[in-house]
């Protein structure tokens, strides 16, 4: 099968010597939505830029990125960009552009788009994120969720068949982090989630994947993972709260197959 | 510094505009060859870091507060050709959207702020970090290349009123040159410590800034210095007279005729009767007393953290 | 896939909710591109036009206390900005009236400065800040410059808001101030802007080449 992310034994180091990822790999299917949980510097944001092949110094090393069974390589980064659609942690960075609509013109325009398909393209992605209307607005007059949404139409713009997303939640009050996620769970793509928001994990990915010190430690179901608290603290994390309330009234994300382990 | 509208004369404005455009003109094409591509947003961070840095105000005296000019201190973390791209930009947006410095003037302000004194404070930081070599250089080197760019800066401005007419330069050389010889100092101090924060914060973006293309630059300085000396020298000698006509005006006159006070008299070294280049001595006399004080000050910031870092 | 939902808000569809419109500003009908021209050629006219035409000065005066009452632009922060100018103005004045004679009148230059900065701050107040970068591009000023001068407009307040946090960080710990130690402080403050100004310059760099920048 042909995967749409698959990584192997990725290694890399920052310029300093400072090792950020080490004998990484990862097979994501297409349309799967998976989970990346870890302490702060454990890497997941390292691992994020890869798959776009932003870090380029040094990214003949290792095992090769394939993105939809193509080599991550110099020749195709404009293709690799367009499928690889990455939403940084923190909006202000993404939103360079004077206006909101220049912001999520950008993408299409650097991949040579003509301009009537580069409007429709921008006129879609806004209103996908129900903020249509807001082209001329400045992104220093948005609310923190409208900055979120607004960054995200600009990596949808791009119309990318994977969505890499480092922190989408964080910083949002409760009710743009629900508009948020029932933004994002409209959207049909590849999804990689790096979050601390472990709720966030839980509702959205079937399965993930523990990092520690650029390794990956463990992999599987979301909820064993989860439910596990020794391997939980263990890597910086803990057990979420919720998964007695869960198990208590029998609800069960995604699978019915699946049952927490009988306390 | 920033000249307002309705003080230059059209010959003023039309050449100034000139040589600053050729002084972007240089810095942008220099910038477009040798910056690597992923230092481009950081020219429009630089010049937003410019301009919220300006509004940080440092108390002087009296309720009289000064802040960061910058020149100087952007031309050493990021290249003279950067550094000269980023003012602009932010003397543009202040011209413009602020009313900080005169539309018509803005082609005086840009060649003044924007290429002068980046020029000079680069290669003043050269001159210093070629005669001492370790972080006591750099940070000596800052803070004289903060000060060189100041008085670089006063100069040219006081060149260009003179040249319109609005002020003499017999009375706006010594005024200008001697508020900016204190303006200087404090701009120095506050580079240096900003220059010495950012290399405790991260030493790796003060890496490149070492100075390494050493020996084609001082001979550039040399000549760049003897050229603003030879440029000046002939302008020193109505130094005097100017302030005899201000003194004239305000009736100081006799006062100082009599008492033998005049204020500048002191200034004159004993033995040498040219004017001009009793002047220019007394200059670089300043010069060398600022460079001191520079040395003096990277000396004490290395040493007062010397013990912190050792435990 | 169907995710479950925590709460019983989880599939509210996203509202269309803005936050209040801010008013555009007035003579917002005359394109930014005409003020930028209608207001360079006053300047530049006042600022070298020999003061006897005192006709064109009382007009161009009348012109500026019309615009600001039709436009209902707030006088404060006009005059703040104003008073902004004024020191250098006034030493400049002085060292005129002082100086030899020659020169033009330091009236003339007190009432040439006061109209031009006149002039510029009210079309500043007009024109929406953010056009400026866009109509350069048009004037097809060098793409470099541009960048630089939109990126300023950008984060020019995302980085006064880090600078003020970080004074207020920096000002809740010093117990006992005094000159020679607010300097440092202050040094300090400039030095950590400067460096988180390149940490964030970088971030952007990345989030450019994620959407495919050349």
């Amino acid at each position: 099968m042909k995967h749409a992310i698959e990584i192997d034994s990725l290694d890399y180091s920052y310029a300093d010597g400072t090792e950020a990822l080490c004998k990484l790999s990862l097979r994501v299917a297409p349309g799967e939505c998976v989970g990346l949980l870890g302490s702060n510097g454990s890497g997941k944001s390292t691992l994020l830029l890869h798959l776009n092949g932003i870090l380029p110094e040094r990214h003949g090393k290792g095992g090769p990125v394939r993105i939809n069974g193509q080599v991550l390589h110099q020749g195709n980064l404009d293709w690799i960009r367009q499928q690889v659609g990455l939403l940084f942690q923190d909006p202000d960075d993404q939103l360079f552009c004077a206006t909101v609509g220049e912001d999520v013109a950008f993408g299409p325009t650097q991949l040579g788009l003509p301009q009537e398909e580069v409007d429709r393209r921008v006129k879609a992605a806004l209103a996908q994120v129900g903020l249509l209307g807001y082209e001329r607005r400045a992104p220093q007059h948005l609310s923190q969720g409208e900055k979120r949404r607004a960054c995200l139409a600009g990596v949808l713009s791009c119309q990318p068949s994977i969505l890499a997303l480092d922190e989408p939640t964080s910083g949002l009050d409760p009710r743009s982090r629900r508009e948020f996620k029932s933004i994002l769970r409209d959207v049909p793509a590849t999804k990689l989630v790096a979050s601390h928001d472990l709720e966030l994990i839980l509702e959205f990915c079937p399965r993930s994947i523990i990092l520690d010190n650029g390794r990956i430690v463990a992999e599987g179901a979301t909820f064993e993972l989860m439910a596990d608290e020794e391997l939980m603290l263990a890597h910086g994390l803990e057990r979420p709260h919720m998964l007695d309330h869960m198990m208590q009234n029998d609800v069960l994300p995604w699978s019915p197959t699946l049952r927490p382990p009988s306390p | 510094m920033h000249i307002p509208d309705g003080f230059l004369d059209l010959k003023t404005v039309a050449v100034t505009g000139l040589c600053a455009a050729c002084g972007l003109g240089w810095a942008l094409s220099k910038a477009h060859k040798e910056l690597p591509q992923r230092k481009v947003p950081l020219l429009g961070l630089g010049a937003a870091f410019l301009f919220s840095a300006q509004m940080i105000n440092f108390p002087v005296m009296m309720g009289v507060s000064g802040h960061l000019i910058g020149s100087a201190l952007l031309a050493v973390l990021l290249g003279v050709p950067a550094a000269v791209i980023v003012v602009t930009s932010v003397l543009i947006a202040q011209a413009f959207l602020f009313a900080d410095g005169g539309v018509t003037a803005l082609g005086a302000n840009v060649f003044n702020l924007g290429v002068v004194a980046p020029l000079a404070g680069s290669l003043a930081y050269r001159l210093v970090t070629l005669l001492v070599k370790d972080e006591r250089g750099r940070i000596a080197g800052v803070a004289f290349g903060a000060w060189c760019s100041t008085i670089a800066a006063s100069l040219a401005c006081a060149g260009q009123l003179a040249w319109s007419g609005t002020v003499a330069w017999g009375v706006g050389l010594p005024a200008m040159v001697g508020i900016h010889v204190l303006i200087g100092l404090g701009e120095a101090v506050i580079s240096a410590l900003a220059y010495f924060a950012i290399t405790r914060a991260r030493p790796s973006l003060v890496e490149g800034s070492t100075g390494q293309d050493g020996q084609g630059t001082v001979l550039q300085g040399v000549l760049a210095c003897l050229g603003i000396a030879l440029f000046v020298a002939p302008f020193a000698c109505p130094w005097p007279d100017g302030l005899e006509t201000v003194a004239a005006r305000l009736g100081f006159e006799h006062q100082a005729q009599d008492n033998h006070l005049s204020v500048w008299g002191d200034y004159r070294l004993p033995g040498i009767e040219n004017p001009g280049l009793a002047t220019a001595l007394a200059g670089g006399l300043g010069c060398l007393l600022a460079l001191g004080l520079a040395l003096l000050l990277g000396q004490a910031l290395v040493r007062r953290t010397r013990p912190e870092s050792g435990s | 896939m169907g995710g479950i939902h925590f709460g019983s808000h989880g599939t509210e569809p996203v509202s269309l909710r803005r936050t209040a419109e801010r008013p555009a500003p007035p003579f917002s009908a005359v394109s930014p591109a005409w003020k930028l021209a209608l207001m360079l050629v006053l300047v530049f006219t006042t600022a070298l036009l020999p003061v006897r035409f005192i006709a064109w000065h009382a007009g161009l005066g009348l012109l500026l206390l019309s615009v600001v009452f039709m436009g209902r632009i707030p006088l404060r922060p006009l005059l703040l900005r104003l008073s902004l100018v004024l020191p250098f103005l006034a030493c400049i004045c002085l060292a005129s009236a002082l100086g030899p004679q020659g020169g033009p009148d330091w009236r003339t230059l007190a009432l040439r400065g006061a109209l031009c900065t006149g002039t510029v701050t009210v079309f500043a107040a007009i024109t929406p800040l953010g056009t400026l970068p866009l109509l350069l591009r048009r004037l097809h000023v060098p793409p470099l410059l541009v960048t630089t001068l939109a990126l300023m407009h950008r984060y020019l307040f995302v980085l006064m808001d880090e600078s003020q946090r970080m004074r207020r960080a920096r000002e809740s710990r010093t117990l006992r101030g005094g000159r020679s130690r607010t300097w440092l402080l202050s040094a300090d403050v400039l030095g950590r802007l400067f460096v988180r100004a390149s940490e964030r310059a970088e971030r952007i760099y990345l989030a450019m080449c994620a959407r495919a920048w050349k």
